[in-house]
């Protein structure tokens, strides 16, 4: 790969820190019932009817499954992630139903990583991560996630 | 163009911690009321993001429920705090396939924005082009 086929190269232009060459490690996701149950109970959701898993798994999957939790992330690059992080943005898109009991492969990079105007903090970091998820081989959802934090003093 | 609404009275303290392990978030402002307020949050703990968008999403199950969800492109655009009450809003596209919805505070303040696209595993006149050419 050259530098003009590394999509975190071409993304973070100008950014506050360099994530070139950061690498997160993959990581895996398990999709039992009995957390798709204790989710669905703990925002009223609608009970399960056969194995679809309720459709924000692609999300916890992508946080919960990355080889490196997303703090750790934000604090490797040198982000201001205990400063008061929150996720302003994301997309989801879904190649298939998320289903139970199912074990979920994340593989994960660095989109982009801009510093933007803030109005609440001044100056913030937009960290955007892509995720892939992926069963037996075949991609299931692609998530792309951007957390927003306060740029460091 | 129908619409759909989904309500939930008061936002649960003690489910976060739950959504913070599955999503491996270890933000002490989803658990810890000192830590929330030490960050301008107040004393109560601030619902996970992804938490909010399973309202929303809860709302287009219970709309749509023979159907899967194809995208979802949401913005965060505020917090929601153990306590609150919620309501989730949706507007349907002509075809029943669009969901522009929104999640709003009691007071009115909306703190999620997001478009959802489902398909519908319905093939209503059996010619394999589903839904969308039986409405057109």
């Amino acid at each position: 790969m050259d530098a003009t086929d590394n999509p975190i190269g071409k993304a973070i232009g100008g950014a506050a820190c360099t994530a070139q060459g950061f690498v997160i490690p993959p990581g895996a996701f398990h999709l039992s019932a009995s957390l798709d149950d204790a989710i669905r109970r703990s925002c009223a959701a609608p009970l399960r009817d056969g194995e679809q898993a309720h459709p924000i798994f692609a999300f916890i999957a992508a946080l919960g499954g990355m080889g490196s939790r997303v703090g750790d992330v934000c604090r490797g690059l040198g982000l201001a992630f205990d400063s008061g992080a929150v996720l302003g943005r994301c997309r989801i898109d879904y190649d298939a139903p998320l289903t139970v009991d199912t074990r979920y492969d994340v593989a994960t990079s660095v989109v982009a990583l801009e510093r933007k105007s803030s109005r609440r903090f001044g100056a913030a970091d937009h960290l955007t991560l892509g995720m892939s998820i992926s069963a037996a081989g075949d991609v299931r959802a692609r998530v792309r996630l951007t957390t927003i934090m306060p740029a460091p003093a | 163009m129908t619409s759909s609404r989904w309500e939930l009275p008061l936002v649960p303290a003690e489910a976060m911690a739950l959504w913070c392990e599955a999503l491996g978030d270890d933000n002490a402002i989803h658990v810890d009321p000192a830590a929330a307020e030490a960050l301008g949050f107040g004393p109560r703990t601030v619902n996970p993001g992804p938490t909010n968008l399973a309202y929303l999403l809860n709302m287009v199950m219970e709309a749509q429920p023979d159907a899967w969800v194809r995208c979802v492109e949401a913005a965060l655009l505020g917090n929601v705090l153990a306590g609150d009450g919620v309501t989730a809003q949706g507007t349907w596209d002509e075809y029943g396939m669009i969901c522009d919805a929104e999640l709003a505070l009691e007071t009115g303040h909306v703190v999620l924005k997001a478009r959802i696209e489902i398909e519908n595993g319905r093939d209503v006149d059996g010619d394999g082009e589903g839904i969308r050419s039986q409405r057109l």
